[in-house]
């Protein structure tokens, strides 16, 4: 009798995870996995420079300006970013370091320099999650994707602006995930000529508030396309509660950057 | 004037006339109106929030939803947990696993904040953290307590997370500040991926049309009532499932409060209605001893509450607090005219056998009366309609407007409704002239014989005791208190939503506050040193302060942001919980912490660090004890800071707002239904004199319920100041009836003494049936779970018997005098 139902068990254990395995494989298709594999290993560049505007608009309409100098360099798989307030004068050369590390169970370093309390600070933050810079993109947005964590589905091809695109939803694996990136699921466009990401519609965990993100200009520079201009509207039900408005101009690429560029003397030095 | 009554009555006769031979298309069409009227019924709403209470243009609103546009709703729901351990990994993984449910499961949820994902900021040497409390639990004992001591020296968590004598934690929600009706989240996803680009709203004008455009167009507007409650059943629903043994468990705040109000305002409004409907029907049999005189007066008062709560669904007037009155008193004032009607119509029916005689001689015998009747009635209460508390004026109107309804049904409807239904003339009746005499009639004969001879032989004696009567209640009515409480209108039940959350309240030095707006009017003007050491003066000065009354729990704004960073970035030592003096510093520290993985910064400012939001965390009391301390509040900060503009906003100026204007509505309402009256009366009666001394007996109850109020200690507050002009509008109808027929008599015998006794006879009779019928109406809110409503039943109840025996004596004894001096003349 034991003998039976321990049978039994485990048949419906079986039948179970059978289930699951079909369900699992029906919710990520291949041909949109394969998409976003060659959009997370598309070539963004190396020794890259920039200046960065960023313009937060609340509300109630009202703008808030910043204006950044930006650094990266790859270090093998790793990549190291020095980044500078040059807007506002307040907080003018208050200074980031990162180092964003390929192996996924390291975190990021990152350096911050305040030029009024003269000192520097390790920052040990672990939620990518969180607002970067105050604006409607968060650190998980900057940094590429291990397509592994997600389940992908092509939803249809569209055109948009005269592009052929993939309409493509992703979706984290585990709720770890989606606290990490601080959404629940996306549907992204992916462009068919070059794999960029032009537009993403992303929902926000535990919430109803939606971020719309537009890039609004991308450009082949040094043979390597960039987004210039991207637009972030986030909202609650329909109305708008934030904006932000990325623009990045003066893009170089294998300008060869000193490594020295990427240490916390030079954070402390400043611009 | 008795050329303009007589052909008043006239014409009431002939529209009677009209009406029995056109009865089926009279129905027919009433009937349609009506229904067409109740097709609306469903829409109705219910609003039991503050913001209810003021009207969509009053400033103190109006300032009210800006600020809550900014930072969103500041009503919380608490819920908190007892125990002597909190630091222990078993508690905080309950709490973990009940906060966890709460974030995933709550619909309508804007932000969650416990223990477990307390903002956590500290710096170890050259390190800064910036983590949640108990994103992990420490493995060491060690940790443990050291994570402990901070949690419990956390200046932000004191009496927010934390109480202060470190038995109890919170959950702190809050809930999304908008309506999500009418959202879809997938319709626009085409839309959004084909848009060629204007999407993007850059300027500040497009922003602010296509808010407003979008709000008009899906009417979206602060989260509804209905989606409160929703919030509110699964909040209780997920916290039962989270029951641990032997841990105390609660749930507080406004937003369960605004809850509980529906619901029991819900409960209690089916319960009034059905004991109004019983205790009406029950008299109306024991009256007419007919089913026909029992089930016509209550189809017309159905009818006519039907087509008022239908006014209101059309008119988008939500039910609230105080218009939750309103059917069981339509139910109760409505029935009058009918009965009036009624009377007249079997009498003579049962006399003459004529079903058309009968009713054209009820309505050209009644229809006048009742139309002054049901004019003076909403007159008393249109004297709210201008009420500063918006609730007040809905009833004002409606309420009139029920009444008017009414009358409008009694003199159509009834009419043609007698005229079809096949009725049986009795020979032998017990009228209300009282021709048979049952045991109860005797007992009737002597109270009024008594009233009769008392009067007309002693008018003075009884006008000297009533008035030393009068006197006594004068000398204590300047012990009414006034109040606007309502948490104290709740039922104070062990274990019940009352207790709860003055529990909640105590243990955590408050749990409502009042916020000051400090606005620079610069961008940046918040890393200002000198303005962030007078914010925080300001803070060190409110937590001192106690009065009598109340007293502040905490005052904190971004200043604890500002000290908390920089102690942070000082190694944790304490000396640096601190303003910076230095005002690069301070943007730099406010762009670290802005940076740092959370949202916080937009509780405390606006986007563009102009304005500062000062929190000032109090206990619910009386509002009345507000009002000096938002003065004050005002006063101070007008003075600290010259150059700013100072807005006082949040729950306390709101409930004083609420206050201040019901105050101010009471005198203009008590101003306006006694000359409205006063005017009635004397253009019924014809004479200037006559009209004024006849409000005497019309006051007289009044003042004894205020003296009532004060001696016993009734709280003024929105429903008991309604009583006043309530309570006068009906008394006058028994007045109105009493005067009518005194001059009739007067007139046929020359005699005061004669016509007062006639008078009581007849008339003095249906008096005491209509003060019964609308007495019990109000007695019958003492059956509410409100406190507010038994005061408000038991007051107007009280006040209306007492404005019968005015009736039965002060106007008698008045009479009499008058007449007499007269005759001498």
């Amino acid at each position: 009798m034991k003998k039976i139902s321990l049978i039994l068990c485990l048949t419906g254990v079986g039948i179970g995870f059978l289930f699951f395995c079909v369900c699992s494989c029906f919710a990520d298709d291949l041909q949109a996995r394969k998409i976003m594999e060659k959009v997370e290993d598309r070539d963004n560049g190396d020794n890259m420079t920039s200046d960065m505007l960023m313009v937060l608009i609340d509300k109630n309409g009202k703008k808030r300006k910043k204006e950044f100098k930006n650094f990266s360099k790859d270090f093998g798989k790793d990549e190291k970013r020095i980044m500078f307030v040059e807007k506002p004068a307040d907080i003018y050369n208050t200074g980031f370091l990162t180092f964003d590390y390929d192996d996924p169970k390291k975190d990021d370093d990152q350096w911050l320099f305040l030029p009024a309390l003269g000192k520097t600070k390790r920052i040990a933050s672990q939620d990518k999650s969180s607002s970067f810079m105050g604006s409607d993109l968060n650190y998980s947005d900057m940094t590429q994707k291990d397509t592994n964590d997600y389940n992908y589905e092509l939803l249809k091809e569209i055109t948009i602006n005269g592009q052929k695109v993939w309409l493509i939803k992703s979706l984290p694996k585990t709720r770890e995930i989606a606290d990490e990136t601080g959404y629940k699921q996306s549907i992204i466009a992916v462009r068919q000529d070059n794999f960029m990401v032009i537009k993403a519609k992303m929902f926000i965990n535990d919430s109803s508030d939606i971020k719309y993100m537009s890039v609004k200009k991308i450009k082949k520079i040094d043979g390597i396309w960039v987004a210039l201009e991207n637009h972030i509207i986030k909202k609650e039900g329909k109305r708008v509660i934030h904006q932000t408005l990325l623009q990045q101009t003066n893009v170089k690429f294998n300008k060869n950057l000193n490594v020295n560029l990427f240490t916390i003397r030079q954070l402390e030095k400043g611009l | 004037m008795s050329t303009v009554r007589v052909k008043i009555d006239h014409f009431f006769e002939q529209l009677a006339s009209f009406l029995y031979d056109y009865k089926y298309i009279v129905i027919l069409f009433m009937f349609a109106a009506a229904g067409l009227l109740a097709s609306q019924l469903p829409n109705i709403k219910i609003d039991t929030s503050t913001e209810g209470f003021l009207h969509e243009n009053d400033p103190i609103l109006i300032d009210y939803e800006a600020f809550r546009d900014q930072f969103g709703r500041e009503e919380i729901a608490i819920v908190a947990l007892k125990s002597s351990n909190i630091f222990n990994k078993k508690f905080l993984n309950d709490l973990k696993s009940l906060h966890n449910d709460l974030k995933e499961n709550l619909p309508y949820l804007d932000d969650i904040t416990s223990l477990i994902n307390a903002r956590n900021t500290h710096g170890k040497k050259d390190e800064l953290i910036v983590e949640d409390l108990f994103e992990n639990f420490p493995e060491s004992k060690t940790a443990m307590s050291e994570k402990e001591k901070r949690a419990r020296n956390n200046e932000l968590y004191k009496n927010l997370l934390l109480s202060e004598d470190g038995l109890y934690t919170a959950i702190v929600i809050k809930t999304r500040t908008y309506s999500s009706k009418d959202e879809d989240v997938n319709d626009d996803l085409t839309d959004f991926m084909t848009s060629e680009g204007d999407d993007f709203l850059t300027d500040e004008k497009s922003v602010r049309e296509d808010t407003k455009d979008k709000k008009k167009l899906s009417n979206q507007g602060y989260l509804t009532d209905q989606e409160n409650s929703e919030f509110v059943k699964a909040l209780e629903i997920i916290v039962d499932r989270h029951r641990i043994p032997l841990v105390e468990m609660y749930i507080a705040g406004t937003p369960v409060i605004t809850d509980f109000l529906k619901r029991s305002m819900v409960k209690d409004m089916r319960k009034f209605m059905l004991i109004a409907f019983i205790t009406i029907a029950i008299l109306l049999f024991i009256m007419f001893r007919r089913i026909s005189g029992v089930i016509l007066p209550l189809l017309i008062v159905i009818l006519s509450l039907l087509s008022t709560i239908s006014l209101m669904a059309m008119s988008g007037v939500p039910i609230k607090t105080p218009t939750q009155i309103l059917p069981s008193f339509l139910l109760s004032v409505a029935v009058g005219a009918s009965v009036h009607v009624l009377v007249i119509f079997f009498q003579h029916f049962d006399k003459n056998r004529s079903k058309k005689d009968a009713i054209v001689f009820a309505l050209g015998h009644s229809g006048l009366p009742i139309l002054m009747t049901s004019l003076t009635t909403s007159g008393g209460l249109l004297s709210f309609s201008t009420a500063a508390v918006a609730p007040i004026a809905d009833l004002g109107i409606f309420a009139s407007v029920g009444v008017l309804l009414s009358f409008i049904f009694t003199i159509i409807f009834l009419p043609a409704f007698l005229a079809i239904i096949p009725l049986k003339a009795k020979s032998k009746t017990i009228s209300l002239k009282g021709k048979t005499k049952g045991k109860n009639a005797a007992i009737m004969d002597k109270i009024l014989n008594f009233a009769v001879h008392i009067s007309t032989t002693r008018p003075v004696q009884v006008l000297a005791l009533f008035f030393i009567i009068m006197l006594i209640a004068i000398s204590s009515i300047h012990k009414i208190r006034i109040s606007h409480d309502p948490v104290r209108w709740l039922p104070d039940a062990p274990g019940g939503i009352r207790m709860v959350n003055e529990k909640i309240d105590r243990v955590f030095k408050g749990t409502t506050s009042l916020e000051v707006i400090v606005d620079t009017g610069k961008q940046n003007g918040l890393y200002d040193t000198e303005f962030l050491n007078k914010l925080e003066n300001a803070s060190n000065y409110f937590e001192q302060y106690k009065d009598d009354k109340c007293f502040v729990g905490k005052a904190f704004s971004i200043t604890s942001v500002v000290k908390e960073t920089n102690q942070a970035l000082h190694e944790n030592n304490s000396q640096f919980y601190s303003i910076p003096q230095n005002r690069e510093l301070i943007a730099q520290e406010l762009f670290l912490f802005e940076n740092s993985g959370t949202d916080d910064l937009e509780d405390f400012t606006d986007s563009q660090f102009s304005k500062a939001r000062f929190t000032i965390k109090m206990p619910f009391v009386d509002a009345i004890a507000y009002s000096g301390f938002i003065k004050m509040t005002e006063g101070y900060f007008k003075e600290k800071f010259p150059l700013s503009d100072i807005q006082l906003t949040g729950m306390i100026a709101m409930l004083a707002r609420v206050l201040e204007n019901a105050l101010y509505s009471m005198l203009q309402s008590y101003l306006y239904a006694f000359i409205v009256i006063t005017i009635l009366m004397i253009l019924l009666i014809g004479k200037l004199k006559m009209g004024i001394l006849s409000m005497i007996p019309n006051i007289y109850p009044i003042v004894i319920m205020l003296g009532i109020m004060g001696w016993f200690d009734f709280p003024m507050d929105l429903f008991t100041m309604m009583v006043a002009s309530i309570a006068v509008g009906l008394a006058v109808d028994d007045t109105i009836h009493f005067m009518h027929n005194f001059r009739k008599y007067f007139e046929k015998y020359n005699s005061a003494q004669k016509a007062v006794h006639e008078t009581l006879h007849t008339t003095g009779r249906a008096m005491l049936v209509t003060t019964c019928v609308l007495s019990t109406g109000f007695f019958t809110f003492m059956f509410s779970s409100m406190n507010n409503l038994f005061n408000f039943g038991f007051l107007i109840g009280i006040t209306l018997i007492m404005a019968l025996l005015a009736d039965y004596f002060i106007a008698p004894a008045l009479m009499v005098l008058v007449n007499k001096k007269k005759n001498y003349r």
